[in-house]
């Protein structure tokens, strides 16, 4: 009893204490699986992210130097395009401490591509974040901060650098803000580029960026120098269809892609159609070959008088006045011994050769911006007669060079390709034309060079044929005659053809070094020769003054003036 | 003298030491194996996994951290992080140890006069503080400088747990619910001034969750997380740091590069990482060594990784809880508990942070985090913790007692 009473708070506390354990328990209980929730979520948010991710790592694990796009590099490994971590400015408007009046005239001292106005209308508004200049150079960043705004931010973000500026620029392309491929081979390999299995592996081009560079600076030259309003090149490996340059004037520069103009951004080489007019003679003369038109090629056909179809007249520039055998059609470069041929080879199997080098199709290449070659509807009489000598039929500097590889390297037709092919999966090809007829295309394409109007063209050593291409611009209702087309499609060297160069100038105005003549032969011929003179080295063709293509036989047959004879 | 004793005395004699099973051997009467036994060896267990992953982790941050707070001027070396940490490490661990081993008494005596000398330092912050990122949080000078609220953490809530604790345990009348509300309050006004916001809802809501275990009412507790919520909606009407944090979140509002740059890194290396040192998305995160730790682990070694963080701070609170079901004394119930809530609501908060679950506050990742307050401080709460759940194996349960 006494003990009870003495210690009545010690009983209530026991009495407190039996009363609570279950309370505490529970709440004890509760506590736990409210944090365990907690964990729940973050588990399942962790698994959310896992899924959404895909659960791959970006970057490929072990390897921190794979990029997030792969190079691009041409045949020899040389960069073309590359992804580097560049810097953008950017600002926090609404966090911006200096006095906008002062910021930014500062502002528009270090980056004028926007006024004083502009910038203070951004300073001015309570945006959160502006990007005031999405690719900067590290000095520039450094000047901006020099500033001393706080609400400065400067990011890094991956960019595609072209470390080479516009070489190659209509062959590669650009990407756009978001690094996607737009346009060129980055749109085409955008897959290849952001692989991750791959993208460590830069893409080899089939272009050699030396005779690209070579192509480009002679193109330039002689644009500038004959105020074309433009002008493409091509370099072809005839045993591969490899395009070894392929450039389009004026070009741009595709680390600044959005301030070129429409114009430069045009592709002439693989967009432009243009009547190509004489180069298309050795085709023809190949084709009538093949077919049997031209059984002898010492054969003459009269030249005497234009030749009159119809309401159609067909005459020679350089009028000979005299039957024409065929090296003589060619070196004079006669149209109407060629219409003439045309019209025996008649509109069916000149229609098959032109088909069987694709004058029908787009280029057969990587590119997509290539367009369909203009084929004329109805093969009248005429048009197999005026086609025969490249007119009223409009193909693409490409084409041409594609049908000048297959007339010289043994009559094999191949698609063409922007990749570096291994030498085991270079394509089979299609024969067009027979061995023989190719060996004497080649006696004939240097003939030309040695004798005719592609004289200019020749490279000491480099054994160079081909042939001159003079046309006039179609307009509306016929031709423009001070408007040219000059191209000059050749070969080299010519005892073992393995190179195409086709030149093409637009609207060339001759000089007073040309006499004033804005043809072919003096505008786009002396390009290949020194284009030829600057690229045979490089590509390991050995100049030789003994070695060349034997044309003795083809030079007898061409008629001298008795003056000129020895 | 039994034949064991003999044995043992020969040994010393040829030795001139024991082996060490013999400290901790079941037999062994000494102040080690009397811990050894007493100890939740499971939460030790857990707790030294934890650091293990700590140091291999800031081991992985510690480079890109070095690279972001280098100079012209003065580089940091690239483990400079994990040497200073190592440091913090050797320091806090044996805190914790001894912390550990102190009889339940003193252990609590030491937290209530560790309570009363950092709310005296926190007191003093705003007159004697430095000013680091816009927020008065640090005093001292040098290597001596420390973060008095990270201190204050686990002493408070052993002196909130023993107030509580007295209405059970002295005079159920006492009014020790407004008494832990006014300390809590004046606490909650110090850290809002530096401003720190993110250890002001640690500490309400630890306050509120120990509230909730010692068995205040229903209505009570309904009450307090209404407050809370009002609280929570205060700040954001009222309280600019929070305004800004809460908008940057919910609407995506102003500048989400952080945030987005640590959601990156987080599942750049996807399920399994991109493997330790090959991390590159580290190199833009703010505070990779800190704050957004998470992410540094979650890039270089994989969401499984991240997975097995939440899970083993989630062991962490099962294992303390669940010991605390069969624990008599009000007092240690309320004590571990708030301890161990402190260290799950801290982590948690963190994760969802850097999963962008939660608008960004400046919160460390208990043991993974760098930091030297964090670590001590932390050291001293998990030895305070594991100081409450000690129990004398040889007693199974408290009803035998009652």
């Amino acid at each position: 009893m006494s003990r009870l009473e003495a210690k009545p708070a010690e009983v209530r506390k026991v009495s407190l204490r039996r009363e609570m354990q279950p309370i505490v328990q529970q709440r004890l209980m509760i506590v736990m699986l409210l944090l365990l929730f907690g964990v729940v979520a973050v588990t399942v948010r962790i698994g959310w992210l896992t899924v959404s991710s895909g659960g791959e790592a970006y970057a490929a694990s072990g390897d921190t130097t794979l990029p997030p796009r792969a190079d691009i590099v041409d045949r020899n490994g040389v960069t073309l395009a590359r992804t580097i971590d560049a810097w953008s400015i950017a600002i926090h408007p609404d966090r911006a401490i200096s006095a906008p009046e002062e910021l930014a005239p500062r502002l528009q001292a270090l980056m004028p591509e926007r006024s004083v106005e502009d910038y203070l209308d951004i300073l001015n508004s309570d945006r959160p974040f502006v990007y005031l200049r999405r690719r900067a150079l590290p000095e520039l960043v450094a000047q901006v901060n020099a500033l001393g705004e706080p609400a400065m931010e400067y990011l890094r973000e991956p960019e595609r650098l072209y470390p080479q500026t516009n070489l190659a620029a209509h062959v590669l392309g650009w990407v756009n803000l978001d690094g996607e491929g737009v346009t060129g081979m980055e749109a085409v390999l955008e897959e290849r580029l952001m692989d991750p299995e791959q993208r460590g592996e830069p893409v080899a081009l089939s272009v050699d960026s030396r005779v690209q560079a070579a192509v480009q600076s002679e193109l330039a030259t002689a644009m500038r120098r004959f105020n074309a309003i433009g002008a493409a090149g091509i370099v072809l490996d005839v045993h591969t269809g490899e395009l070894l340059a392929l450039t389009s004037l004026p070009n741009f520069n595709p680390n600044a892609a959005n301030r070129s103009s429409d114009h430069a951004r045009f592709n002439q080489a693989t967009m432009g159609f243009y009547e190509l007019g004489s180069t298309f003679k050795p085709i023809t003369m190949a084709a009538a070959i093949e077919e049997g038109v031209v059984t002898d090629i010492s054969r003459r056909y009269n030249a005497e008088e234009p030749l009159e179809i119809g309401r159609f007249t067909i005459s020679d520039d350089h009028p000979q006045r005299r039957y024409l055998n065929v090296p003589e059609t060619l070196v004079h470069s006669s149209n109407i011994v060629t219409a003439r041929i045309a019209d025996q080879l008649g509109a069916e199997r000149m229609q098959a050769v032109f088909r069987e080098l694709h004058f029908d199709d787009p280029v057969e290449f990587e590119l997509p911006v290539r367009g369909r070659p203009i084929w004329p509807e109805y093969w009248a009489r005429t048009t197999i007669m005026t086609a025969g000598y490249g007119h009223g039929i409009a193909i693409t500097p490409l084409h041409l060079a594609n049908s000048y590889a297959t007339l010289v390297n043994g009559g094999v037709y191949r698609p063409l390709t922007l990749m570096r092919l291994p030498s085991d999966a270079v394509p089979e090809g299609e024969r067009v034309f027979s061995e023989t007829t190719s060996d004497q295309m080649r006696g004939l394409l240097r003939l030309i060079v040695q004798e005719g109007t592609g004289r200019n063209a020749d490279a000491d050593g480099y054994r160079v044929g081909g042939k001159t291409g003079t046309a006039e611009k179609a307009s509306e209702g016929g031709y423009r005659r001070n408007a040219l087309i000059s191209t000059f499609a050749a070969a080299f060297p010519m005892d073992d053809p393995q190179y195409v160069i086709v030149i093409m100038l637009n609207e060339p105005r001759g000089d007073a070094g040309t006499g004033g003549a804005s043809t072919a032969g003096w505008t786009a011929a002396p390009v290949v020769s020194r284009v030829v003179s600057r690229i045979g080295p490089l590509l390991g063709v050995i100049p030789s003054e003994t070695r060349d293509i034997d044309t003795a036989n083809l030079r007898a047959m061409l008629w001298r003036a008795p003056s000129e004879r020895s | 003298m039994n034949m064991e004793a003999t044995v043992v005395k020969a040994s010393i004699a040829k030795t001139g030491r024991r082996p060490l099973g013999d400290y901790i051997g079941r037999s062994h009467q000494g102040p080690l194996s009397e811990w050894f036994w007493e100890i939740d060896r499971v939460l030790l267990l857990l707790v030294t996994i934890l650091i293990s992953i700590g140091l291999i982790a800031v081991a992985a941050a510690s480079p890109a951290a070095a690279e972001r707070y280098s100079g012209d001027s003065f580089q940091f070396q690239q483990l400079h992080y994990f040497y200073r940490q190592i440091i913090w490490f050797s320091v806090g661990i044996p805190i914790m140890l001894v912390i550990s081993t102190m009889p339940k008494e003193l252990a609590k005596r030491f937290a209530l006069a560790g309570a009363v000398c950092f709310f005296v330092l926190l007191v003093f912050v705003p007159f004697l503080g430095n000013e680091v990122n816009g927020a008065r949080r640090w005093i001292g000078y040098g290597m001596a400088t420390l973060q008095p609220s990270e201190f204050l953490k686990p002493f408070f809530i052993v002196a909130i747990a023993w107030l509580l604790s007295l209405r059970v345990t002295q005079d159920h009348t006492l009014p020790v619910v407004p008494a832990t509300a006014i300390v809590t309050g004046v606490i909650a006004l110090l850290l809002m001034r530096q401003p720190d916001f993110g250890q002001t809802v640690i500490f309400g809501s630890v306050w509120i969750v120990m509230l909730m275990i010692s068995g205040v009412s229903t209505k009570l507790l309904g009450g307090l997380s209404a407050l809370g919520v009002g609280g929570l909606a205060a700040a954001y009407f009222f309280y600019p740091v929070a305004t800004t944090r809460i908008n940057n979140f919910l609407f995506a509002d102003g500048d989400s590069y952080q945030v987005d740059n640590a959601m990156r890194t987080l599942t750049n290396g996807g399920f399994f990482g991109t493997g330790p040192g090959d991390g590159e998305m580290k190199y833009r995160l703010p505070e990779p060594h800190t704050d957004y730790i998470f992410s540094v682990i979650g890039e270089e070694f994989g969401l499984v990784a991240c997975f097995a963080i939440a899970l083993l701070f989630g062991a962490i609170v099962v294992r303390v809880f669940v010991k605390l079901i069969n624990e008599e004394n009000i007092f240690y119930v309320l004590a571990a508990a708030g301890l161990a809530t402190q260290f799950a609501i801290q982590a948690l908060i963190n994760m969802a942070v850097n999963l962008d679950m939660a608008p960004s506050k400046g919160m460390t990742l208990p043991f993974i985090s760098y930091g030297g307050s964090s670590i001590i401080a932390l050291s001293i709460g998990f030895g305070l913790l594991l100081a409450f759940t000690r129990r004398n194996p040889h007693l199974p349960a408290l009803d035998k007692r009652l």
